[in-house]
């Protein structure tokens, strides 16, 4: 045994390997540097380093591979990877291994610049071309805009022009991706100057979600879903985004987006989509973003009174007395924000034609919880006593998104003794009893999907621009009059007028 | 990571099939500790044949095993030696708390003692303690006594069998035997499992390796036998083995030179089960291993 070979991934390329056959492959990304703007940010710090962190604790990263954190901030490199250490430490989901992080530390950079200004990102290039050199990252780039949406424009057109000869470039862009349909297609033809839609990876971080990805796994790997999943079968459909949070320490960005830009544009439009597609031929990126965007396409623009906005009062939320909206620090005192909405929106294709798809988010609601609940219609005849069926309910699925992820469905069961009296059972499947692994953070699988190329789980400019044209039709009714906000007090479930939107249907919200 | 909660065992000597059935439903429904609910939810059946020298192996991998995997273990201890006929149970109901659920999550444990003629026909009493249509796997300790009744019967049973050819003495004559059962049952092997990382590296040396001709192993007989059973079917060429039997995987050279040792080759017993509990359907290139290193003559390093 007298040399070290070193096992590389490639080959020739001009025959296949055999010995990968059946080696349950990591999908282990090619070498490549990730840049990540915002790097002195609370996302970075909260999010992306601990789910760096994970997928560097599981080997999913490549070997060769360098992080460049870039921010205003004057700091050292060792300064950056020693705040990077504590954030990993304290919001990372798994234990600390010194080894792990020393493998992860060794590749992490930083360069403070202002990259709103001319040239700003000549450090970051030169850099990068050292790291090309050290790291091996060959020229592969993944650049990551943490920043605020106003400077995506100046760092989109700064990274194009100075791209490189060699390797790949991948840009992620976090939301908000504009503030309307104007913005966006203005962000859009910017990008589109320099990069191709193959390059663009567009974060709704609810889509790198094991539970949204699970709707999918739910409705086109079960056959018993599919044939009811229609406006025969379904009654109507619930999809809540609840947080019991305030604003915290975002007012002055939430100020400007308010619930419909934060959440509904996004999180909420997207899980509608999921809900109501078409099964796509394939799970290729484009085929299952090809059926969502019909969905998008197909959704009837709401009336004014089929949305409902609401702003928080003061209140109590878990036994503590909590603030209005217009009282947190950063809100103004006259702010028209809305921290909640709801809208009943249909649909207008050939399956879910005049089925209701009600929709709601909002903050300081009672608790935190994400679900989807497809209530189907009343047994047409139950043959029982009217006291028997007292206690029957509609058959609901319901898809816990978070938290408690899972799925339960409610049926009627017989109550135990004489006679025949019936009630609403829950059958559940909870994620965490199943699978008894912790689920990744959205975070670690749309970082390691970029890196990959795969972009299945990014939202794609036809997809943004459709969600905004919703938004921007909604925005317009509201801009006619001014609402008497606030109109629900923290720690409740919202405004009676929400209640009177599912109300006027004769259904009821579910308890969130 | 999750925390055992607490755990709910009867013990029955000289018992019956339908008492232990009976006593694992009536710790189900009692289990319920502090107003906290307790949930069964199992996805497959794990069985597991284990003669009395490998009992205490076989105990440690299951407590590393329940809390990834909740499903209903089953340890059959067979002594057909016995002095008297007999089935003695131990069965339990351990319940796990994980972050972020409310409810308890539990499995289920019950250890037979199979005694003298009772160790004949195992099927008859596994059978209806099976959860019904989730899969059925059977880790065989030690090598089987393949065409044995016992053995044919839970063969027939099971949609995998798991087993360790590192636990088997007569390598490479008894992968022939194993071979036999291919079309009956899937089959899986841990030492195959062993070498996941080893193959990795060695897949990484392609093209360069396609011309190889001799591997040189220090490690366990079975892995070594493997190794090489795998790149002669994959390559489709003849290759030697050159072995220095160790108890791991320490290293191995192509035609001389060393192969770069993969980091974080080395999983517990527990994390090489679990493995393989995730596994629903055959392994053909595990299979054409097998068959291809049924004739290797390993050359002493």
């Amino acid at each position: 045994m007298a040399t070290t070979t070193r096992a590389t991934p490639e080959h020739d390329g001009k025959e296949a390997n055999p010995l990968l056959e059946g080696l349950r492959l990591r999908r282990t990304p090619e070498p490549c540097a990730l840049v990540i703007f915002g790097a002195s940010g609370d996302l970075t710090k909260r999010k992306l380093f601990p789910a760096l962190y994970s997928l560097a604790l599981r080997r999913l990263l490549p070997e060769s591979f360098a992080i460049l954190g870039v921010a205003r901030s004057e700091s050292t490199t060792e300064e950056f990877r020693s705040r990077m250490e504590e954030a990993v430490r304290e919001f990372g989901r798994d234990r600390f291994d010194e080894e792990a992080w020393e493998r992860l530390a060794g590749g992490i950079n930083y360069v403070a610049t202002d990259f709103a200004d001319e040239g700003g990102l000549d450090a970051v290039r030169d850099c990068l071309t050292e790291l090309d050199e050290s790291r091996g990252t060959r020229g592969n780039r993944v650049y990551y805009l943490a920043t605020p949406p106003n400077a995506i424009g100046i760092l989109v057109q700064q990274i194009g022009e100075r791209r490189g000869a060699s390797g790949w470039t991948r840009l992620i862009v976090e939301k908000p991706f504009g503030r309307d349909l104007t913005s966006a297609r203005e962000l859009n033809a910017k990008i589109s100057e320099f990069f191709v839609e193959d390059e663009v990876f567009r974060i709704d971080h609810y889509l790198g979600k094991e539970t949204v990805q699970n709707m999918l796994a739910l409705r086109f790997a079960n056959g018993i879903f599919e044939p009811v999943w229609n406006r025969q079968f379904i009654n109507h459909v619930q999809i809540s985004v609840a947080e019991s949070i305030g604003v915290g320490s975002r007012a002055s960005f939430y100020e400007e987006t308010g619930a419909i830009r934060d959440i509904f544009q996004n999180h909420l439009l997207q899980l509608v989509a999921l809900t109501a597609m078409e099964p796509p031929i394939d799970f290729t990126a484009d085929s299952v973003r090809n059926e969502k965007v019909k969905v998008l396409r197909s959704l009837h623009t709401p009336g004014p009174k089929s949305v409902v906005r609401g702003q928080y009062g003061p209140g109590f939320v878990e036994g503590i007395e909590v603030p209005g909206y217009r009282d947190e620090e950063g809100v103004a005192p006259d702010s028209e924000t809305e921290t909640y909405m709801a809208a009943k929106l249909y649909v207008d294709n050939w399956r879910w034609a005049d089925t209701p798809f009600y929709v709601r988010t909002g903050k300081r609601l009672p608790r935190r919880e994400t679900t989807i609940a497809i209530e189907f219609n009343r047994a047409p005849h139950p043959p029982f006593e009217e006291m028997a069926r007292g206690g029957l309910r509609p058959n609901v699925l319901l898809v816990h998104i978070q938290p408690d992820e899972g799925v339960s469905l409610e049926i009627g069961a017989k109550v135990p003794g004489q006679g025949m009296s019936i009630q609403t059972v829950h059958m559940d499947f909870l994620y965490g009893g199943a699978f008894r692994t912790a689920l990744p953070e959205a975070y670690e699988r749309l970082i390691l999907d970029a890196m990959l190329g795969d972009a299945t789980l990014f939202t794609r400019t036809d997809e943004v621009e459709e969600q905004w044209a919703l938004v921007d039709a909604i925005v317009a009714t509201w801009r006619r009059d001014r609402p008497s906000f606030p109109n629900y007090a923290a720690g409740t479930s919202g405004p009676s007028s929400a209640d009177d939107l599912v109300g006027r249907d004769g259904r009821a919200w579910r308890r969130p | 990571m999750s925390a055992l909660a607490h755990i709910d065992d009867w013990t029955g000597g000289d018992t019956t099939v339908a008492e232990i059935d009976r006593r694992l439903g009536d710790l189900r429904r009692s289990v319920e500790q502090e107003g906290v609910p307790d949930l069964r939810t199992s996805v497959l059946t794990h069985l597991a044949w284990v003669p009395p020298e490998y009992e205490q192996a076989a105990t440690d991998t299951l407590a590393g095993l329940a809390e990834r995997h909740p499903s209903r273990a089953i340890l059959l201890v067979p002594e057909p030696e016995a002095e008297t006929d007999g089935l003695d149970a131990e069965i339990s109901v351990r319940c796990f708390s994980l972050p972020g659920l409310e409810a308890h999550v539990c499995s289920e444990v019950i250890e037979l003692r199979l005694r003298g003629k009772r160790a004949v026909a195992p099927a008859s009493i596994v059978s209806p303690l099976l959860i019904a249509d989730l899969p059925v796997f059977i880790r065989w300790r030690g090598r089987p006594d393949f065409g044995s009744g016992p053995f044919e019967q839970l063969v027939e049973l099971v949609d995998r069998l798991v087993v360790d050819s590192g636990e088997w003495a007569d390598l490479p004559a008894a992968y022939a035997q194993l071979a036999s059962l291919f079309d009956r049952v899937a089959a899986s092997d841990i030492a195959w499992s062993r070498s996941l990382e080893w193959r990795r590296q060695l897949a990484g040396l392609w093209p360069g390796i396609a011309s190889a001709r001799r591997l040189t192993v220090a490690g366990p007989r079975a892995d070594a036998l493997l190794l090489t059973g795998w790149l002669r079917s994959r390559l489709e060429r003849e290759l030697e083995l050159e072995l220095e039997e160790r108890p791991e995987l320490e290293r191995l050279a192509v035609d001389g030179a060393a192969v770069e040792t993969p980091a974080g080759s080395r999983r517990s017993a527990s994390d090489l089960l679990s493995a393989e509990l995730e596994q629903f359907t055959r392994d053909p290139v595990y299979e054409q291993a097998v068959l291809a290193c049924a004739d290797v003559q390993p050359i002493s390093a």
